[in-house]
Parts: C-alpha cells; structure tokens; sequence
C-alpha cells in the first residue's frame, strides 16, 4: 500500500494544484493519482476549492489585516508584558487556555479589540446587507470566434478592463457607437466599472438599460448586479427581487443568486425582528 | 505519494493492469459498452489534469473532449502496443493535447474532424459529481476563518507564494503555510468526505463507481 495520507503527500498534491511541484515530480505524481482514488478525489476537491473562491469577490486584505490575529512572536511578546497580565487577568485565558496543541484556533478572536477577555464563542458571523454587496468586477470571456472583427473602443474598453483600468475602460465603452453589436456588452461593463468604483446611480442607470433592452447574453449578469447595488444602498428587499429575476433566468448566476438570497432573506427577517422589538419597546 | 507498493498494493495493481487490458482490447474490437466504461473512468482523472496544468476551467473543458476522442480513436485503431498501460496511455494523450494546445494558442485553432457513432462523453454523472463537488467547496469555503480563506484565495486564484502572503496579510511565512495546510484539510476532508464517492483506503483499482 501507498501512503496518500498526511503533510508531506497533502503538501505535494497542493504543491502540484498550485504548479510548484518541479515537472518531473509532478508527472510522477500524475501517474499516480490516475491510479489511486485518494488522491485523486483530493485533488478534485482543492480544484473545486480554487474554482469556488475565483467566483468569490477578491480578498479585502485590510479586512482581514483587521482581523485580531496574534502570531506567535506577538503573543510570545503579549505574554511578557503587563498588556498579556491584563488580558489573562480578565479571563484570557480562556481564549488561549483549552488549545495548546492549536496556536492557530488560538487567535480566532473577537473582532472588537475590547472584546478580546471576553473569551466569545464563535458565532456565525451576522452580515448587513451592505456587507453582503459583491462590488468585485465581473469576469469579461472574450469571444473566440473566427472571423468576428471586434470594434476599435471595445477592444480598448476591454483591453483596459483586463488590466484593472476602469477609467480608462469606460472612456473607451462609452465611444462605442449605439448601433455595435458590441454596445450593449460595451454598455454592461462600463456599468460595472463604475460600480466598482462606487458610482452607484450611473451604474444603477447603466445596467437597467441593459436589463430594459430585454433578452441578451448581459441580462442575467445585470439583474445579478443591480442586486448588489441594492444592497450596497442597504436594500435588501430591492435585492431580494432583483436576484429572484436572475434565479429566474436558469443562467451561470442562479447558483451564485441563490446562495446570496438566502443571506439576503436572512438579513431581512433580523430586520423585521428589530423592528417588532422597536416597536414593543 | 509514490510509495512502494507492497504485496496487497501489487496485487491490486495486477488487477488493474488486467482491467486495463480487457478495456483496451474491447474497444479495439469496436464494444460501444467498453467506451462508455473508458469514457467514465477516466473523464474525472483527465479533467484533474487539464486543469491541474492549464489553470483554466474552459480550456481544460474544450481540451477534454479532445483527449478523450482522441484516446478512443487510437484504442479503435488498436494504436496501444501494451494494453495493460492504458493509464499512461491516456496521459500521454493528455500530455500531448495541452502541449499542442499551448503551441498553437497564438495560432489559428486547428478543426477537428470528429468520427461518428463515439460514446457519450459529457457523461452526465460526472456532471452531477462535479456540482455536488462544487456545492460542498462552497460550503467547506463558508466555514473558513476569513484569514484562512484569504489565504487559500491568494494562493490558489492569484496562485501567490507564502512569503508573498505573509507579507500582504502581516503574518509570519510559516504561519502562512501552516494555516494554507490545515485550511485545506479541512475544506478536503469536508468536500471529501461528504461527496458520494468516499473513499476511506487507498485502493489501486481506479474504477470509477
């Protein structure tokens, strides 16, 4: 029997998912998970992983840098000050005390500085439904086809996209003339860059159009949108309808819709149990 | 990963190089029953590959059904010397489709010219696995510690080194790696565990259930 379990073969096949494992080995190890079902449901299951977190908005690094994560120099430092005496002194201790063996359990704290004594167990996190806004860029497939000649500011458009540009993308999107089969694709995207950049109302403008324009290839991806600017104006009822549209349409999103309606429908029923409680109150 | 294969491991192996052969010769003689059987064995393993490789969900898409045509064309044309080697067969048809590919990616797509009567190869269960798959990432990915999700994010979507990651996120490098490793086995062990086709040992056989 092969051994498939353990670090050194999880940190192989992650080492070959993420294309670091030198040719040689990684061919090895090719031939070996077509043979061997262990391994080959495990690299399956990180694939599923990357291709799952592609869809997900990118990385808010300052969200997570704000994250109270004590490592381990830091905590070695925290527990040689008079700061470490005042944390175990109001019961610190029993954030760090029950996983000696588990440093990295050890800093899943509270988000609240004050908080951090109080030794909270973790708790689903309660998004709002501003929270829950996916402002992230949409992804542009460029088209494969031979023979379709692509127009001059669409290309620019495009091209400016692809690198993050998103001025630049909607001063070109805009220049493409009304009549191009690319217009209204040119439409979608220079509403998607200013989404992205906060410009909720022309973004909001520029994807009804698309919507209103009726059947098309950007209809389901501007319903899905327009929900995020819902929310993102804290409208989660505005949202709830507008993913129920893009459900609707069976499309790439209904997943995706799906999945946020439900922490759209969430957010909804705390609100009304706020207000019940207001008005007992 | 590549360990020594020892006397139950070696047996296992013998019978799947039977298999093999009793595969490669069916199709050679024109079994559809003997492709449709090639076609869900290994359509999971070359798709692992492709998209191990080329980092792309639609071209590991488009070069899979090349791969596995392909394959079945030589096996009906009885090209396999050694039909007991079907797996690195397939694998060196896999190998040499990608690298075409990458060749010839700047260059206008060649076209195809696909036989008739070939099995069906968007084998509909696959399909099914892998949104089962899909869902339970999804799930695994909602459980995460946002750092640890991070984490993954940055390594397997931007593909960044741990020194890289340790430095965006303020962390040490080996708590990057540490955290990347449990991170994984966790979400492995849940998307895992709870798909259908759980495998507990490790067996040779490469059936697909």
């Amino acid at each position: 029997m092969t051994r498939c379990s353990g670090t050194p073969a999880e940190e192989r096949a992650l080492a070959y998912i993420e294309g670091t494992l030198p040719e040689m080995e990684a061919e090895r190890f090719e031939e070996h998970y077509f043979e061997c079902p262990v391994c080959l449901a495990y690299v399956q299951a990180i694939q599923a992983v990357g291709q799952e977190l592609a869809r997900e908005p990118a990385v808010q690094i300052e969200e997570v840098r704000r994250k109270p994560l004590l490592g381990w120099p830091t905590l070695v430092w925290a527990l040689g000050t008079a700061a470490a005496l005042v944390v175990l002194g109001a019961g610190g201790i029993r954030i760090f005390g029950p996983h000696p063996a588990q440093p990295s359990q050890a800093r899943i704290a509270p988000a609240a500085p004050s908080q951090a004594a109080k030794a909270v167990p973790a708790l689903p996190v309660r998004q709002t439904a501003v929270q829950l806004a996916d402002l992230a860029l949409p992804v542009f497939a460029a088209p494969n086809l031979r023979g379709a000649g692509v127009e001059a500011h669409f290309e620019q458009g495009m091209s400016a996209y692809g690198h993050g540009d998103c001025l630049g993308a909607v001063a070109a999107l805009v220049q493409v003339p009304a009549q191009d089969k690319e217009e209204r694709q040119a439409e979608f995207f220079s509403a998607a860059c200013r989404m992205h950049q906060g410009e909720l109302a022309a973004a909001g403008a520029g994807l009804r159009k698309v919507m209103d324009e009726g059947d098309s290839p950007q209809q389901e991806s501007a319903l899905y949108y327009l929900a995020q600017i819902a929310l993102a104006r804290n409208d989660p009822a505005g949202a709830h309808r507008y993913l129920l549209r893009t459900i609707s349409l069976r499309g790439d999103l209904e997943r995706r819709a799906r999945l946020q309606d439900q922490k759209v429908l969430a957010v909804m029923d705390r609100e009304r149990e706020a207000a019940k409680l207001k008005d007992v109150k | 990963m590549n360990g020594e294969q020892s006397g139950p491991g070696l047996r296992l192996a013998e019978e799947e190089a039977k298999d093999c052969t009793r595969l490669a010769l069916a199709i050679g003689t024109g079994d559809p029953g003997a492709e449709r059987e090639f076609a869900l064995r290994y359509l999971p393993r070359v798709r692992a590959m492709l998209l191990a490789r080329s980092r792309n969900a639609d071209v590991a898409s488009d070069l899979l059904q090349d791969v596995m045509i392909e394959a079945i064309c030589a096996l009906r044309r009885g090209q396999l010397r050694e039909a007991s080697k079907l797996t690195a067969f397939v694998l060196a048809i896999a190998r040499n489709v990608l690298n075409s590919h990458f060749r010839v990616a700047a260059r206008q797509p060649e076209s195809l010219e696909f036989p008739d009567n070939l099995p069906d190869l968007t084998a509909a269960s696959d399909d099914v696995e892998n949104a089962q798959r899909s869902n339970l990432a999804m799930r695994a990915i909602a459980g995460l510690h946002p750092t640890d999700k991070a984490i993954l994010q940055l390594t397997l979507v931007e593909g960044l080194k741990p020194g890289l990651i340790a430095e965006k996120l303020r962390l040490s490098p080996d708590v990057v790696r540490q955290r990347k490793l449990r991170a994984t086995r966790r979400v492995v062990e849940f998307v895992s565990g709870q798909s259908q086709n759980v495998i507990s040992s490790h067996s040779l056989t490469g059936k697909v259930s």
